[in-house]
């Protein structure tokens, strides 16, 4: 029998990632992955004719050091440097254009207020800031509170300390009182118009199950700003799912191993240690790490199996918030849907977001959601949100033909022309990112990002370093600390933790 | 508020209690006495029969295709070498080792266990299920237990039950039939004595005391209250929680915690075991580097004591029941441990205590000196470690 020096369950990008730098290191990587493509939700999938799209993830990209570490460039992966608008509708079709020139957006958004055109960029100055707190914050390897704090672990806290005292004081006390705020008071301090703030705002809702009330979204706004690196998502030239063929093609170019249509079932344990997996398929494959990509609740209570496990530790896993409440709706058209290019969003009030996330709370479908669009050629895709993964009412097995229909008549109060012009349609259901794309309840960040699920508390206290209580099982998914969005810190992070 | 209620042999014992001090047990009243003196009482355990009402205890059932594997992995002996009809004494702790509780397992059947505890695992159970395929159900207000203990228990379970208690081996369980109705036998209890513990359906309650306390009129059978088993279960060297040991799920701070090691429980930890269990990579370590701390028994000096006593004029008192209060315990002018509860054996004649004394001062034959008030005055009786049990007859097991 074959055996590895690490077993990375999952071929999302954390995963990827994570293998890359292993076998960069000299180890003998296996990276197992039950779909039949590497990617996770990091992918660009073919759901018909001429219907090629990125599935999830609308564009993004990685931190650049692992970009370069890694020589990327040299598998094709290719990061569109022109940042393209995001623009938010406007009834009236004088849409809110925030151009990537800040004078340019300034301009816009006079419209609305003289006095938020005058603040914009020096707000685009504090979030450059942000951003770098945030990728410092993303960057360290959190210590485990309150119990097995060690100096070592102590430093990293240490070094962002220092990082973020280096951004000055007044604003190391902004950026740390915008953490537990909402969304609405965050841009409430910058911003006077409702319009300006709400499409701001929205960022803190993107891909959670948050409203613009509720305490954490001035993190998750910054989250969000940082990994985007803007407002605006940025493409890949050839879709998405390049980020990922590239990665996988470094792993392999590194001696790694990837195989895909290769569930795993269990993680093999002996003595509390972790020695292996074995697949969907009864084959055993034995290695001297396992790392998981795949989220903290279906690694521990299906993967490891709670019995495993401290009863404590279970319990904490089991309280993990997952909630996902994000749809997805890809439109093949005929070309004529009218839609600019960019990220444009239906996010017209504060109030219009909140009530949007109201659906989510009451575990149903918002009549008037909160849309995100990004066009790639004839094709609209639209972020959909909220639809609760648990309804009250109805299935995900025919509710998704009601997101569609919102989702559609929503875009085309807007424009007109873009029911017309549909040729196809594909709806992604938080079902389907539960059983295709393999996201326990549908949640894109394997756990929501909130204020007690982040830093140390991700996954869950004490558990924060990605280690777990079985020896030689490590996380490096979106559900540690560094995850939640695309930049791979996660699985960078996970390396520098393993013995 | 908060209402103790009475146990279903209450009819019975409350007409017997003469002093009417009545105990609290788990939110149940018991008999602390039936007489103004606990002799008569004690000598029953010793020499005769005693009948015991200890329905408060906790008692869990445990059914299922995984029961075993809950047990085994809440539990610290290995769950999968118990044969049914077998009893287990144990104790669980929390994943850093310290205890939680103690009680005894009984495999009533291939898939079906039942649990005995001093306080509540209902919740820790359920929380250590999660992937099992087992359900557990709590029976301590339908299940009512009595305690017949005494060197003639065996006689008078002979004369009353349906089926032979002759070949029921110590720590073994059967089914039976007393007074008419179906009871399950295990031969076990709290005395360090022969002695039998019988679970029955609480609506059954009155005809199993009715039927044993006539069964028994020959070999003096006596209802005995709690403060007499207290000073047998002392001498039998049984600690009790809450009064020996916290519980590791509400001590305030980590030094009120006990593991199995600590408290002599060795014998009960089955590192041997495969797999997970809760609290093992604790216990192993604690295995390894040695306990800090261990519960010994000590006996006090008479003649030392009888000197301290001498000093105002008097002869040595003794109490009359278990003391349960903490007692330093010295070496030289240094505090190394504390005793939990201190009794006089009127059989032994002996003044004796559990304590917890720190390394090295719990190695057998340790002199040490353990406070006792002379006169209102803190004087330090010479005292020594001995083994446990301090009282053990030659047909506890037999
Ligand atoms: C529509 C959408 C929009 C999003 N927008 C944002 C955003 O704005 N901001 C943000 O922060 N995040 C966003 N996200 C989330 C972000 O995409 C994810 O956090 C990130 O891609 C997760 O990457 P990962 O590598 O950690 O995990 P994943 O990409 O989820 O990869 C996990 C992989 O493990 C595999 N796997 C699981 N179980 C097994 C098993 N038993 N055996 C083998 N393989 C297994 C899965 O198939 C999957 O390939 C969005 C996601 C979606 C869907």
């Amino acid at each position: 029998m074959k055996t590895y020096d690490t077993i990375i369950i999952g071929a999302g990008h954390n995963g990827l990632v994570a293998a890359a730098y292993l076998a960069k290191k000299g180890k003998k990587v296996l990276v197992l992955e039950r779909r039949d493509m590497v990617g996770g939700q990091v992918v660009t999938e073919s759901f018909g004719e001429n219907f090629k799209v990125d599935s999830l993830h609308a564009g993004g990209t990685l931190r650049p050091d692992i970009i370069k570490h890694l020589n990327l460039a040299s598998h094709g992966l290719v990061v569109d440097t022109v940042r393209k608008p995001f623009i938010s509708l406007q009834a009236d079709s004088k849409h809110l254009v925030f151009d990537a020139d800040p004078a340019k957006a300034a301009e816009s958004i006079k419209r609305f207020s003289e006095k938020d055109a005058a603040n914009w960029i020096p707000f685009l100055d504090f979030m450059n800031k942000v951003s770098r707190f945030v990728h410092s914050a993303n960057a360290a390897i959190m210590p485990r509170l309150p119990k097995g704090f060690n100096a070592s672990e102590g430093m990293a806290l240490a070094k962002l300390g220092i990082n973020v005292r280096m951004l000055g004081g007044k604003n190391m006390m902004r950026i740390i009182r915008g953490i537990p705020m909402t969304a609405d008071e965050f841009v409430d301090e910058w911003f006077e118009s409702d319009i300006v703030k709400a499409a701001v705002a929205s960022l803190g809702l993107h891909g959670f199950t948050l409203g613009a009330f509720g305490a954490g979204t001035g993190y998750t706004l910054m989250h969000n700003w940082a990994n985007r690196g803007g407002m605006s998502h940025v493409s890949v030239q050839g879709g998405i799912g390049k980020i990922s063929e590239a990665l996988a093609g470094a792993v392999r170019l590194l001696g790694g191993e990837i195989r895909t249509n290769a569930e795993v079932k269990k993680v093999v344990i002996k003595d509390m240690r972790a020695s292996g997996v074995v697949l969907s398929n009864g084959e055993e494959i034995s290695s001297g790490n396992v790392i998981s990509a795949a989220d903290p609740k279906h690694t521990f209570l299906s993967l490891v199996g709670a019995m495993e496990l401290p009863p404590e530790f279970v319990w904490n896993v089991q309280s993990i918030k997952m909630r996902g409440s994000v749809a997805k709706v890809h439109l093949l058209t005929d070309g004529k849907h009218g839609i600019p290019d960019g990220t444009v969003v239906v996010a017209p009030s504060i109030k219009y977001l909140e009530k949007a996330y109201d659906a989510a709370k009451y575990h149903q479908i918002s009549e008037k959601p909160y849309l995100e669009v990004t066009t790639s050629g004839n094709v609209v895709s639209i972020h959909f949100q909220f639809a609760a993964y648990k309804l009250k009412s109805g299935d995900w097995k025919t509710e998704g033909a009601k997101v569609e229909k919102i989702a559609m008549d929503t875009l085309a109060e807007y424009f007109p022309d873009l029911k017309p012009s549909i040729v196809n349609r594909k709806v992604l259901t938080p079902l389907d990112l539960e059983t295709t794309y393999g996201l326990t309840e549908g949640d894109l960040n394997h756990g929501q990002l909130m204020l007690d699920q982040f830093m140390f508390m991700r996954p869950i206290p004490g558990w924060s370093n990605h280690r777990t209580p079985i020896d030689n099982l490590y996380l490096c998914g979106s559900g540690v600390h560094g995850g939640g969005g695309v930049s791979g810190a996660s699985g960078r992070n996970v390396v520098k933790v393993l013995k | 508020m908060q209402q103790l209620r009475n146990t279903p042999f209450h009819e019975r014992t409350s007409a017997l209690c003469q002093p009417q001090n009545w105990r609290k047990w788990a939110g149940y009243y018991v008999v602390g006495s039936y007489e103004h003196t606990i002799d008569r009482e004690y000598w029953a355990i010793r020499n005769s029969a005693a009948l015991i009402d200890v329905t408060p205890l906790m008692k869990y059932m445990i059914k299922g295709k995984d029961a075993a594997n809950l047990l085994d992995r809440v539990t610290t002996r290995n769950i999968h070498k118990m044969s049914v009809g077998q009893v287990y004494y144990t104790a669980w702790c929390d994943d850093e080792g310290k205890m939680i509780d103690d009680g005894t397992v009984a495999r009533l059947d291939e898939t079906t266990f039942r649990l005995t505890s001093a306080e509540p695992n209902l919740r820790w159970l359920m929380m250590n299920a999660v992937g099992f395929d087992v359900h557990i159900s709590e029976v301590s207000d339908s299940v009512a237990s009595l305690s017949l203990q005494g060197p003639n228990s065996r006689s008078v379970l002979k004369r009353v039950c349906e089926s032979d208690v002759e070949g029921l081996k110590y720590f073994r369980l059967m089914k039976n039939k007393l007074g008419g109705v179906e009871v399950t036998i295990s031969r076990t209890g709290y005395t360090g004595d022969l002695g039998y513990e019988i679970w029955m359906e609480a609506k059954d309650a009155l005809k199993v005391w009715d039927a044993l306390m006539e069964a028994g009129q020959d070999y003096g059978i006596t209802p005995v209250g709690i403060l007499a088993l207290d000073m047998t279960r002392v001498e039998a060297g049984l600690f009790m929680l809450d009064v020996d040991y916290t519980s590791a799920s509400h001590a305030w701070i980590e030094a009120q915690k006990s593991s199995p090691f600590e408290l002599g429980l060795d014998w009960t930890v089955a590192l041997d075991k495969p797999g997970y269990f809760v609290g093992r990579k604790a216990l192993e370590k604690e295995k390894k580097e040695g306990s800090s701390w261990k519960m010994v028994g000590i006996e006090i000096d008479w003649v030392g004591m009888e000197a301290l006593y001498a000093e105002v004029g008097l002869p040595p008192q003794v109490p009359g029941t278990a003391v349960r209060a903490s007692m330093p315990i010295m070496v030289g002018n240094v505090q190394v441990g504390y005793a939990s509860t201190a009794s006089w054996s009127p059989l032994l004649k002996k003044y004796i205590a559990l304590a917890h004394l720190e390394k090295p001062y719990y190695e057998l034959g340790t002199d040490v000196r353990m406070e006792i008030t002379v006169e209102h005055h803190r004087k330090h009786a010479p005292a020594k470690v001995v083994k446990l049990p301090f009282y053990e007859p030659e047909w506890k097991k037999k």
